[in-house]
Parts: C-alpha cells; structure tokens; sequence
C-alpha cells in the first residue's frame, strides 16, 4: 500500500489563528523579486487606499506553513504528519486559489485545513493526497481558498 | 498602447517576466521567507540521501513568479483565481521565464472576467510549471 495515512480523509483540523507580520511579508515580497511598493512600503499602500500592505498573491501557502508551525508548537500534528507525507519523495503536483478578498500587514485571520482525498495515479506509482486550506478573517469573513496536491514518486515495493 | 484588463482580447499576451538565475542563496532565503524548510531544496546532503543529484527550487517560487506576471498587469484586486500544476523540477541555476496569454473572456453574475493562460519555462526550453488565472475585467 502506500505512504500516506488515508484514514484521514475527511479530518478538517482546527481553526489556528495566524497573524501576518509586516516584517515577514516584506521579506517575502522581496525575496521572490517584488518590486510594487504596495507589497513593500506601508506609506505607499495607504496612499493606494490599502490600510497597510498588501500580501503577495501566493502567500496564501505561507499562511497555511504559518498555522502548521502553531500546531506544532502546540504539540498538534501540522499537515504532512497528519496525512503521513515522507519528505524524501514528496512532491507539489498543484496549488490553486480562489480570492475573496486582500490579505494585509497585521491581520489576524483563521486557517483551517481539510483533508479532501486520496487517489492514485500512473498505475499506483503516485499516490497523491488533496487538501483545502481556508482563510478567514473575523470580519471580512473568507479571504483565500487554497487547494494542493501533494505527491509521493512510491518505491515499488510501496506501490498499492 | 499595452494592453489592460478592461482592454484585453483573446489572444494578447502580458507582459513577459524572468526571475532568476535562482541561486542555492534564493532556495535559503526563500525557505526562510515562506516557512517552507524541506530539505530536499536546501540541503545537499538530504537531497542526494533521497536518490537526486541536487537540490532543487522550490515549486511555489515559480508560482509566487506567475502571481507577479498577472497582479503587475492586472493589480491585485482584479485577481480572483491563481491555479498551477507543477511539471518538472526547476535546477538550481535556471532562469524563469513566466508568460501568458488571455484565451477567453466572458460574462458572469454580471462581471466581465478573462481567462489567463500562464506558463513558466526555463532555460533549456523546458516548462515547469502551466498555471491559469481567473481576472476581473469590469471597468472600475
């Protein structure tokens, strides 16, 4: 059979709150090269109308990596130990997200995580794990909707 | 005049972008600036251990590549959908090129939306990522 725990089908974790850092959006935004002050410089996107700056469009998959380290350290299981994902061949296969509305500097949003499916592929060499991940905020309710699959390349003695 | 999402037909294309060349420094700071640590991009030693010849980038650096090629053309308050499947490894050295393409452009509840045909390549030819975006088009 394969690596992945698909007893957990169907889990939805609890709701962790994360809070995006401006600090932590500046490096990120300067790391993958953005160069628009609204993702970088707190004057210029409130001169954009914004109430601080603006998260990049695929910091959303930060927001989810940010939760799975509060559950950590809450002593929960994050994401991958959940599903019983193996780093060494683990692979991305797809992200996909559907925006609601901005993500800003020093909001404080809720991020939960469901385990939607398990399936198989290339005759049971893949096997691959699909999960949702929702991004809430008090009041301006859902700000990002995040799917991904993640893969494991199997050994063949792993194959299902 | 270049185009914009109001003006936009089927078949223009956006503006280009290239990122890159992606350095072992990127893949660090990159890990350190998203949160994502695995192993197999940063440690030579994990990744050989795994059965690769090297590290490699991380698949959401390309993506965050293709979020920039659309929300520099559209801004980000036009984007409603950002989607990418990840199709070959992208080697340490590779310089990223992200183009796209508007291939429809429709009504829905009342809005006016394009659809965006995105890819990423490297230099050798090959793609890395095919990716889709979902844009508002409704003049403000």
């Amino acid at each position: 059979m394969g690596i992945f725990d698909r007893t957990t089908k169907g889990q939805v974790t609890p709701a962790i709150e994360v809070t995006l850092e401006r600090g932590a959006l500046q490096f990120f935004a300067e790391t993958i090269g953005e160069t628009d002050p609204i993702y970088l410089n707190p004057k210029a996107a409130q001169a954009a109308g914004h109430p601080d700056i603006l998260a990049p469009a695929t910091y959303a998959v930060v927001v989810g990596t940010l939760a799975d380290q509060q559950a950590r350290r809450a002593g929960q299981p994050d994401i991958l130990a959940r599903i019983n994902g193996d780093l060494r061949v683990l692979l991305h296969g797809t992200e996909s997200y559907t925006y609601h509305g901005p993500m800003y500097a020093n909001d404080t949003v809720q991020v939960e995580n469901e385990i939607t499916d398990f399936t198989d592929a290339k005759g049971g060499a893949l096997e691959i794990a699909h999960i949702t991940t929702r991004i809430l905020h008090p009041t301006r309710g859902l700000l990002v909707e995040a799917s991904r699959s993640l893969i494991h390349r199997l050994p063949e003695e792993d194959s299902p | 005049m270049s185009i914009t999402p109001t003006t936009a037909k089927v078949g223009d294309t956006l503006p280009p972008l290239t990122f890159g060349p992606i350095s072992r420094t990127t893949l660090a700071l990159y890990a350190g600036a998203s949160g994502d640590h695995n192993p197999i991009h940063i440690d030579l030693d994990f990744a050989r251990n795994a059965g690769m010849d090297d590290v490699f980038a991380h698949g959401m650096l390309s993506m965050a590549q293709l979020g920039r090629l659309v929300t520099n053309w559209a801004g980000q308050d036009r984007l409603r959908g950002l989607s990418s499947r990840f199709t070959a490894i992208t080697p340490v050295g590779a310089t990223v090129t992200c183009t796209g393409t508007v291939t429809n452009r429709f009504e829905q509840h009342g809005r006016v939306l394009l659809t965006l045909k995105l890819a990423a390549h490297i230099d050798d030819g090959t793609q890395t990522l095919r990716g889709e975006a979902k844009v508002c088009a409704t003049p403000s």
